[in-house]
């Protein structure tokens, strides 16, 4: 079902260059988008959990 | 601003919280039955549905799907409409979501006891219940972004990023893996073979715990542990970073469950590197959990969920610590096929996700109640007895399997093993399975107290089904020019989900199309032919049993294993292996090349009793192979899906020729259990079928000629640490 195509794996080892490559341009873009961001707006991102004052606090407990 | 009134939906939260507490229960006694069997082998129950090669499936299977599965639903409906501001997209769909993945659980705990399995692990079920399971999680994925989509938050936290990321990566996995050819209702070949369907496997399989045990338990994460310390996580910064490096990084990772094996060094190689870079974001996410609760520490001394949620984050660390040092070709190749695999996996499955879970349903139980926990006393005792299973498990068993490997590779100043016999090694190592059994009760008894504990907090509160909230309508604006950075792409979830897919799928491209495209990276050898019509059953049989679960069929390039089983085994000798069946774990020994080892007889009596042919040996007794007669009603359909997955058996094979070649084997195989004193003994019992296979085991390559193409030599034994 699964044919072969091709006969034979050429520059295999570029193979981990360019995937190392393509990591590193992945994690560089989310630094500089993650440091480029305003401190008082990740602060405010952060809060978003925290805002969502529907559930009601729990009764203390007894013990 | 028109402020708007909804309500949250609690009742499929209840559902899915009260299904996590039962699936918990029966998925962790399972899995202590099926711990208590590899030193006591009678507490099989003297059933073939209860027998460790049927009852591990079950237990992986409901711990995986249905205890954290469920768990994550639970988190997932109740975190998602109140970070959305909305109620879920459709209630029917949530129900549907329910009952069908709860359905699917039924059937899975149905089936697998019945030995209907296609033994690649975690994706054992077969394809009728495949196909449920992609109806019911797309069932899911659109009540997810429709939630998404009508939501009243403009931006989306993290902790449905990490929700964005299961849902569609699963859906891939999950398809890619399950791909087969049915063979009647219950039986199915997948349509990879060999090392294709290893790698394959193993892109799955590391990425369920990826993508199942992980990323949807760091949302959770995300969200129960600031509404717990009541303060926002440590760095929304390092989210951003963490998130992004961790889904590109994981889908890379699966072939360290394949190092040393026939998969393609470059293939290996990619697998180790991505693992051992994994760590980073893997870490970021811990340290951003345990950050959060900078200044907020002596809330964990008062609060249980702190307590939980604190094991649970330091598990993952070690876990993932201790995944990449693993993913290491040198100590792989101690630890591999060893205890210490169970060691690892059960501190991320007890520690993180069983301790993430207990954590979320301590802090939801008494706000869907409007009550007060219980009793924290007891849920002091959960933890601690929690705690102490966890170690009394993980000890053991990493003890065990350093043990054992080590023993494996000791050779005597002679040069020869110094412990040739397989089963020395087991017995070594049976008092650590004793403790093992002592820790996986500590934990069932602490979870049982948990359970309890939430039973009793429900009934001293009032159920609150739909919980009225007031938010203003979502402004759907266009963002000033030259404000796109990543809080922009928060705002844009088809976007945000896009980009997630091409992250996930660029590391699965990269390493599997190559698999398959690529004629060099499977070397055929012309003496490989396809199995027989009776080895055919008989490997189903092997199939059915879950032999795969205890013994692996490869034998890794190194002296120690070729001493012990023969010959290294090679890529080109699975060529018509639907699916492969190199397995992950040497309870017994590797039994790739056992064919013509042992007389017929002795397999015969083997199986009706191991200990009469290995006195001590810890394997189950299989007497109802001995009765059982062959399924040779359903050999056409077999042979017909296997042509139909490649295997080159001729048109009209199935027919006539088949049945006939099968009858001669099988006469064949009774008249030498004549000469081992096993006299007219029924032909058309699965026994022959099953003999029929394991002799059968490696024999191709031994008949191959001397100049066959594979060129691989001999690794040298890594230096042990």
């Amino acid at each position: 079902m699964i044919k072969d195509v091709l006969r034979d794996i050429g520059g295999i080892g570029l193979y981990g260059v360019i995937s190392v490559c393509l990591f590193f341009v992945v994690f560089t873009t989310a630094a500089v988008r993650a440091l480029a961001m305003r401190r008082q707006t990740a602060e405010e991102a952060g809060r978003l959990p925290l805002t969502d004052d529907a559930s009601p606090s729990p009764k203390p407990s007894h013990e | 601003m028109k402020i708007e009134t909804f309500s949250y939906d609690n009742r499929i939260v209840r559902a899915f919280a009260i299904a996590t507490l039962v699936w918990g229960l029966v998925g962790f006694l399972a899995g202590l039955l099926a711990a208590v069997q590899l030193f006591w082998p009678a507490a099989n129950l003297n059933l073939a549905y209860t027998t460790f090669g049927r009852l591990r499936p079950l237990h992986t299977n409901v711990v995986i799907f249905a205890f954290v599965g469920n768990g994550m639903f639970t988190g997932i409906y109740y975190s998602l409409q109140r970070l959305c501001k909305a109620r879920m997209f459709s209630d029917r769909l949530s129900w549907v979501n329910f009952w069908g993945w709860n359905g699917i659980i039924v059937a899975a705990a149905v089936t697998l006891p019945l030995g209907l399995t296609t033994s690649k692990e975690y994706a054992e079920l077969e394809w009728p219940i495949d196909i449920a399971i992609a109806v019911v999680w797309v069932a899911f994925c659109i009540n997810l972004f429709g939630t998404i989509i009508k939501r009243r938050e403009k931006h989306l936290y993290v902790a449905i990023w990490f929700y964005i990321a299961t849902a569609i990566t699963v859906a891939v996995l999950h398809i890619g893996n399950s791909l087969a050819v049915p063979a009647g209702w219950f039986k199915s070949y997948s349509i990879y073979a060999g090392v294709q369907d290893a790698l394959m496997q193993w892109w799955y399989g590391h990425n369920a715990v990826a993508f199942f045990l992980t990323t949807p338990y760091l949302g959770l994460m995300y969200y129960f542990l600031p509404k717990a310390a009541n303060r926002p996580v440590f760095s929304y910064r390092l989210s951003i970073i963490h998130f992004w490096a961790l889904v590109f990084l994981y889908i890379w990772a699966g072939p360290h469950h394949l190092l040393y094996t026939s998969l393609p060094d470059w293939a290996q190689s990619l697998g180790m590197v991505f693992s051992v870079m994994l760590v980073a974001p893997s870490w970021g996410g811990m340290i951003n959990g345990l950050l959060t609760l900078r200044g907020a520490w002596d809330k964990v001394r008062q609060e249980p969920m702190l307590k939980f949620m604190v094991v649970a984050l330091t598990a993952y660390g070690m876990a993932t610590l201790e995944g990449p040092l693993l993913s290491i070709k040198s100590v792989n190749a101690l630890s591999h096929y060893t205890d210490w695999t169970i060691a690892h996996v059960h501190t991320g499955a007890l520690g993180w996700n069983g301790f993430l879970t207990f954590s979320m349903l301590y802090w939801l139980f008494p706000r869907l109640y409007n009550t007060k926990l219980h009793s924290v006393k007891l849920a002091n005792w959960h933890f601690w007895l929690g705690l102490l299973g966890i170690m009394f498990y993980a000890v053991p068993m990493y003890w065990a399997g350093v043990t054992q490997g080590l023993m494996w590779k000791e050779f005597t100043p002679e040069g020869f093993l110094r412990y040739p016999n397989f089963l020395e090694t087991v017995l070594q190592i049976v008092p650590m399975y004793r403790l093992r059994a002592v820790g996986g009760t500590l934990y069932i008894i602490g979870s049982a107290i948990g359970v309890w504990n939430l039973y009793k907090t429900a009934k001293s509160g009032k159920f609150i089904p739909d919980v009225e909230v007031q938010a203003p309508a979502l402004v759907r604006a266009a963002p000033p020019a030259g404000k796109r950075g990543h809080r922009w792409l928060e705002s844009k979830p088809v976007l945000f989900s896009i980009f997630t897919a091409v992250a996930i799928l660029v590391g699965g491209l990269v390493e599997v199309i190559p698999m398959y495209l690529i004629r060099s990276n499977v070397p055929t050898i012309s003496s490989v032919k396809p199995y027989t019509p009776l080895e055919v059953i008989g490997r189903d049989i092997y199939i059915r049993e879950g032999c795969v679960g205890c013994h692996s069929q490869m034998i890794r390039p190194f002296r120690s294993e070729t001493e012990r089983y023969g010959d290294y085994s090679k890529s080109g000798e699975f060529i018509f292996d639907h699916p492969f069946l190199w397995g992950s774990k040497r309870t017994g020994p590797d039994l790739h090349r056992l064919g013509g080892k042992y007389p017929d007889a002795w397999h015969f009596n083997h199986m009706e009793d191991p200990r009469s042919t290995s006195p001590g040996s810890i394997m189950p007794p299989y007497p109802w192979l001995l009765e059982q007669k062959l399924d040779t009603n359903s050999l056409p359909a077999r042979l017909k899906a296997l042509r139909r997955v490649g295997v080159p058996y001729p048109d009209g094979f199935e027919h006539g020729p088949a049945q006939a070649d099968l009858a001669a084997q099988s006469a064949r195989i009774v008249a030498n259990l004549a000469q081992g004193s096993i006299i007219n003994h029924p032909p058309d019992t699965e026994i022959i079928a099953l003999i029929a296979y394991m002799q059968r085991l490696g024999t191709d390559a031994k008949a191959a000629p001397a100049d066959a193409p594979e060129v691989a030599a001999i690794t040298p034994e890594p230096a042990l640490p």
